[in-house]
Parts: structure tokens; C-alpha cells; sequence
């Protein structure tokens, strides 16, 4: 039985982005609230880039160019306003609003920083944080700026670590967590790892109004090449990481890891065959916190891992050739690829013949 | 669909045996460029060793010489192999162990002066030098002795400290230099691995998966010369200029050793016969392939010379920063054009992503 949701979105998809462009702007903004909407940043096959907002059967709601490769992007809810990172070692990040209301605006990393292409809004949307590097003297920072007065950047504080990449809010509404990949990069040198030989990863929450550290953790000194880069948070409140491993690839360790501030943190098992799927590198984590699951994806290994966060049960392995973006959507998860794909949670595979996707996807809607 | 992917499925069909058939480009790409690659890097180390065990033995200028001579070949070789990242190199931070570069911090630098100034006797021994610092042991340490602040006495005696932590470093870069190639010679090794994916081998699964590593050495190779090698010291104008950020500026093989790596790209893209896939209506890419790798030597011969002199030279600059322009080039007609002509995906996310 087709239900009348099925059939939009059936609708959308045929008709993509001019669809769009014929609706009155009271008719777009009723299709946004009633679909989940997502945003992902992306290459088009001209080679510009840009950031997108998507409906969950791959239209493209809404787009601004950006001036090179985007990485992530996050949203606030109040303000309705999402903000995409450049890529590492980028130096900007560019504010839209899809709903169409004001123009971009474009937040300029400060002198001796740049962005790692990361970041995120304060529950009042008053305040974005962004991971930085201090580069000249390699160390991780959080760049904080007032979304209230232009994203004017107020002050910093230490990761206390280096090179970190994603950083969430935990439920508290306070406490940042922050993934501290380990890996030393300065702009001078393009994107070479110089340190790989002594990295050390770690996982840190820190307090977000007074940018105290409240936890550092790290993994075992024989794991000191695995760099922890991406998070989500489950129902549970517990913080699942995902890891890409710079050691040698006749090594396989362990890529996914769960913490709970203040009680444990260590990497869990997988079965070798889905372990090896993943080829030493988890380009994206995302939560499902209805549906009690955690997804990770590997542009490396081609594959799209879900997993039950109760039990730590493998529910499925897709085989997607490039996969990486993913963010929650109904039961499942919605997952793009850098081929252009987008993979529904009940399996639709949409193509897109203008676009490929980067490595996030969220949800912002 | 994939043209490649059905290209190999005939190869495996045409070169049928009980076994399964290898991966033909693979194994020509190991046969052909990786083994004798590493082979040289390994042969260069030993006439490198020889040398600096007669400067030891009996120093003078001419064997001082000599041995400067034999680490300019050792770079040569080493800038060619280096392109290959991943195997038995990148075992026990081999990669690293051999060359440590960009050191930003001068930590290797500061290591080898105390050394030298303490005449640290764990430094001089082969057995000990390889548990120190990475920054002490490979080809940037061996630069400073040979070429740096001091290393023209080693052309008289007396400097006994010197040239033994000098002669520790070719042993311990010899002995890596035989580790890896070792690595590549074992029958059931990474040779095998690379050249026969399958669903239980543990590194490759699938030829795309095989030729994909194959891929990322050139686009990663391209991305080093340009983003790492070359903007590292030259600046988009000539007062973003940092001569001493430029590798090997010490011994004047900055230059050198980058036209090494784009020649070691060039010779891994003959040996594997890749060209030989394209349908005849993009056999223009190999060709424009080509085309670019001899714009890019001789830009670089033309500019060849000590950093500081290059970059104070207008005219000779220019074939520095032309030269960067065709890394972009080539990054464009490999990443692009060849990955698409034959099918693979150009790698978007999955090549070096965050």
C-alpha cells in the first residue's frame, strides 16, 4: 500500500531541484517542516563546492557555493540558521539560513588558527564553538563566537590535545566532548601528518562555560596510532567514537568505541569480518536514538556498519561503494557517498547526477 | 559499467590457472617499479655505507666527496621509492625512521647538535640508534653530518664522533632499506596480497580495491610534491619565499629530489601499463600524462641549484612555480580524467578525507 508521504516523495525525487524552484516560498516551507531535512556539503561534477540542504529523498532544498571544499555542518534550532566548516586547514566557515530569510554570512578564522572543519551551537543558539589549530605552536583549540553579534569570535580554550576534529554537546547542555585526533598538521605543509610516529590521540570533555577540562581519556600506548575523529551520542547519553588507524595496515585494530563521562571509556568489539570491512578507517558516526542505534561508515572499506547500542548486536553491514555521510532518518539512517549516492533506511538507492557528497551528513530537521 | 572491473574479469578469464589469476596491473606495477624501486634505494645505502666506512677510516676531502656524492644518490633513490606508502614501509615507522621531514620544530636538528656535542655513544651504535628519536636516525640527521654547520672537518681526522654517528645512520638506514625490501620478496607477503584480492585476504578484497591503493599513490604522490614539497618552501610571491623549509636545502638536493619523486610516479605508471587500459578514444590522457611529466623534469633541471640561489633568480623561480602548476595538472588527469576513463571513482571521500 502507497501512503500519500510515499508518494511525494516519489514526486521529489523526480522532479529534484526544480521542483523547488517553482513552489512559493509558503509551499517550501510547508514541505520542509513536514519531511526530515538534512544538510551535507558537497562537490559538483564542475568541481565547485558548496553546502546543501536535502530532503530525505535526495532533492536539493536549498544551496550556497562556497569558495573551496566544506566539511561539516551544524544547525541551530532556534535561530534555523546551519554553519558549514571548511575543510582542514581551512580558514572559513559560512553561516546560511534555507529558510531564506537573511543572507550568508562568512566567519574568518582568526590569525595562527584554522578551522579542522567542525563545530557546534550552544542549546540557546547563542554561542557556536569550533575546533581550531593553533598551528605554529600545535595545539587543539575551541574558537567560541556570539552568533548574537555576527559570530564575532569572544575567546578560546585549549582541547588539550592535538588536531581535534568533531566535537558534540552532550545532553547536559554543558559539557563538550571532543575528539583530539592526535595528528599534527600545519598549513604550511598542506595536509602531511608530522607526527605520526608520537601521536597521541585522546578524548576529552570539557566544561563549555569556563572551558575546563573535566576528563581526558586515552587508549593503551600500543594503540597510540589509532586517531579518535568522530562521535554521537546515544539514548543512553553514552559517547560512541569512531577511529581511523594511521599504524601499518597489516594491523586491524578495534574502530569503535563508546565512553560515559565520569564511568568508563574503551573500544568494543566487532566481528573480524565487519571490523575488516572498514579498512582501518570510520569516516562518520551517527546516532539514532529512537531507534536505539549507532551507524558507522567507511569511504575506505566502501561499507556502512549499524549497530544495536544496548547490546552492541550488529544489525546490518551495507556495501556502498564510497559511503561516509550518514545522519538518523525514521527507523534507520540516511547515508550519502562521494559518488553521489544517497542510501534510504528502508534501501532506496537515489543517483544524483550533479552532486557528490562529503563526508557528513546531518540532520537538522 | 566499470570498464576497468571488466577489463580485469577478462584478464583473470585469459590468464586462467588453478589458482586464481593475479591482477595484472598489479603485479607488473610490483615487478616493474616496486621491487627494483626499493632494490636501488637499498643498493644506494650500501655504496653510501662503503663510503663513509673509508672517510672513517682514513678521512680527506676527496672521500668527504665521495660519500657526499653516494648520499645524493642515496636521495635520488630514496625520492623515488618514498612514493609508496603503505606495505613493510610502513611497518615499525619505518617511513619516518628513514626520513623525518618537515621536522617544523627543528627537533631532529637539536637532537643530532646534542649528540654531536655529547658525543652520545647510544648514537653510534646501529643497534641502539633505532630505539632513539626518528628525527635522529634516517637522511635528515645523515644531512646535517654530512653537509651541515661543522661537517667540513670530516674531511681531516679528528672528527671520529662524527663520522661514526654518521656511518650508524647508513647501517640503520640499510638495515630498514633490507627490511622492506625483505617485505616485498616474501612469496606470501604483500606482494601476493596486493596482486590477488579476495574475499580472505585481509588488506584486499576486490581488484578495485587493488587498483584503488594503486591510484592513491599517484594522487597522494602529486598532492606531496605540490601541497608538502614545493609550497612548503615556495611561496605564492616570492616574499612568502622560506628557503630553509625546503627539503634537503643543506646538501642542494631540494630539487633533485623532488623531480625524483614525479620520476618515480612516471616509472610506476609505465611499469603497471596502465595506458594500456584506456579505450582508444582516451588514450590522449596517457599521452597528455606524459607530456606533463616531461614539462615538469625539465622545469625542475632548468631550476636545479642550492634553494636560496633558485628562489633569488627570477627566471629560475619561475620554473619552480611552472613546475607546481603541472603537479596540478597531472593531480587533474589522474585523479579525473584517467580514474574516470577507466571507472574507478575518483575518490572523493574515501582519498586522505577527515
Amino acid at each position: 500500500m502507497r501512503t500519500p508521504l510515499i508518494d511525494r516523495r516519489e514526486l521529489l525525487k523526480a522532479a529534484g531541484a526544480g521542483f523547488f524552484a517553482a513552489l512559493t516560498g509558503r509551499a517550501l516551507a510547508e514541505t520542509m517542516q513536514a519531511d526530515a531535512v538534512f544538510a551535507t556539503a558537497y562537490q559538483r561534477r564542475d568541481g565547485s563546492y558548496g553546502a546543501a540542504i536535502l530532503s530525505e529523498a535526495g532533492a536539493v532544498l536549498h544551496r550556497i557555493d562556497l569558495p573551496d571544499r566544506g566539511h561539516d555542518v551544524t544547525f541551530d534550532p532556534v535561530s534555523r540558521r546551519s554553519v558549514v566548516f571548511a575543510r582542514k586547514p581551512g580558514t572559513f566557515a559560512m553561516v546560511f539560513d534555507h529558510t531564506g530569510g537573511k543572507e550568508p554570512v562568512t566567519i574568518a578564522s582568526i590569525g595562527g588558527r584554522h578551522f579542522f572543519g567542525h563545530g557546534v551551537f550552544s542549546r540557546d543558539g547563542r554561542l557556536l564553538y569550533a575546533t581550531e589549530n593553533d598551528f605554529d605552536n600545535a595545539a587543539g583549540m575551541i574558537g567560541v563566537y556570539d552568533a548574537s553579534a555576527d559570530f564575532r569570535r569572544l575567546e578560546e580554550f585549549p582541547t588539550h590535545g592535538v588536531g581535534p576534529h568533531e566535537l558534540l554537546l552532550l545532553g547536559d547542555g554543558r559539557t563538550l566532548a571532543v575528539a583530539n585526533g592526535g595528528i599534527e598538521t600545519h598549513p604550511d605543509f598542506g595536509r602531511a601528518k608530522l607526527n605520526l610516529s608520537t601521536m597521541r590521540p585522546s578524548l576529552v570533555f570539557i566544561d563549555r562555560l569556563s572551558g575546563d577540562l573535566i576528563e581526558r581519556h586515552e587508549l593503551q600506548p600500543e594503540l597510540h596510532q589509532l586517531s579518535i575523529r568522530h562521535m554521537a551520542v546515544d539514548r543512553s547519553g553514552a559517547v560512541w567514537f569512531g577511529c581511523q588507524h594511521e599504524g601499518p595496515a597489516s594491523e586491524r585494530p578495534a574502530l569503535v568505541g563508546r565512553a560515559r563521562p565520569g564511568e568508563s571509556f574503551g573500544l568494543i568489539d566487532m566481528p573480524q569480518d565487519v571490523l575488516g570491512g572498514l579498512r582501518n578507517y570510520v569516516g562518520s558516526v551517527a546516532a539514532n536514538t529512537k531507534a536505539g542505534m549507532i551507524a558507522v561508515s567507511s569511504p575506505q572499506g566502501n561499507a556502512l556498519v549499524i549497530i544495536e547500542t544496548a547490546g552492541g548486536r550488529i544489525v546490518s553491514t551495507s556495501r556502498l561503494t564510497e559511503v561516509c555521510g550518514v545522519a538518523p532518518d525514521g527507523r534507520g539512517f540516511l547515508a550519502t557517498t562521494g559518488a553521489g549516492e544517497i542510501l534510504g533506511p528502508e534501501g532506496g538507492l537515489i543517483a544524483t547526477e550533479e552532486y557528490v557528497w562529503d563526508n557528513h551528513l546531518s540532520r537538522i530537521g | 559499467m566499470r570498464s576497468l572491473l571488466l577489463f580485469l574479469i577478462a584478464m583473470a578469464i585469459a590468464f586462467a590457472s588453478p589458482a586464481r589469476a593475479e591482477n595484472q596491473v598489479i603485479a607488473a606495477a610490483v615487478s616493474g617499479f616496486v621491487k627494483p624501486a626499493y632494490g636501488a634505494f637499498q643498493t644506494a645505502s650500501a655504496e653510501l655505507s662503503d663510503d663513509m666506512d673509508a672517510l672513517c677510516a682514513e678521512p680527506s676531502p676527496d672521500r668527504l666527496a665521495a660519500a657526499r656524492e653516494a648520499f645524493a644518490s642515496l636521495v635520488t633513490a630514496w625520492s623515488e621509492a618514498e612514493i609508496i606508502r603503505f606495505g613493510p614501509v610502513m611497518e615499525e615507522n619505518r617511513l619516518e625512521r628513514i626520513l623525518f621531514w618537515p621536522d617544523r620544530k627543528s627537533t631532529g636538528l637539536k637532537q643530532v647538535q646534542r649528540a654531536l656535542a655529547e658525543k652520545d655513544a647510544t648514537a653510534t651504535d646501529p643497534a641502539t640508534l633505532k630505539s632513539k628519536s626518528v628525527a635522529m636516525q634516517g637522511l635528515g640527521a645523515l644531512e646535517f653530518i654530512l653537509f651541515g654547520t661543522g661537517s667540513e672537518r670530516l674531511a681531516e681526522p679528528g672528527e671520529d664522533y662524527r663520522c661514526a654517528y654518521g656511518r650508524a645512520i647508513v647501517s640503520n638506514v640499510q638495515g630498514i632499506a633490507s627490511a622492506v625490501v625483505a617485505g616485498w620478496q616474501d612469496p606470501a607477503g604483500i606482494s601476493a596480497q596486493w596482486a590477488n584480492p579476495g574475499a580472505d585476504n585481509p588488506l584486499f578484497r576486490t581488484d578495485e580495491e587493488a587498483v584503488t591503493e594503486l591510484f592513491d599513490i599517484f594522487i597522494h604522490g602529486l598532492e606531496m610534491v605540490r601541497d608538502v614539497r614545493i609550497n612548503g618552501f615556495l611561496g605564492e610571491e616570492a616574499d612568502g619565499d622560506r628557503p630553509k623549509q625546503a627539503i634537503f636545502w643543506r646538501s642542494g638536493a631540494t630539487t633533485g629530489s623532488i623531480t625524483a619523486n614525479l620520476r618515480g610516479m612516471r616509472k610506476l605508471f609505465e611499469a603497471s601499463q596502465l595506458a594500456g587500459l584506456l579505450p582508444p578514444d582516451s588514450a590522449w590522457i596517457a599521452d597528455s600524462i606524459g607530456f606533463e611529466f616531461d614539462n615538469a623534469e625539465s622545469a625542475l633541471e632548468a631550476a636545479d641549484g642550492p634553494v636560496a640561489e633558485i628562489l633569488a633568480d627570477a627566471a629560475r623561480r619561475g620554473k619552480l612555480a611552472y613546475a607546481r602548476l603541472v603537479t596540478s595538472s597531472l593531480s587533474e588527469l589522474f585523479g579525473v580524467r584517467l580514474a574516470g576513463a577507466l571507472g574507478l571513482t575518483a575518490g572523493f571521500s574515501s582519498l586522505d578525507g577527515d
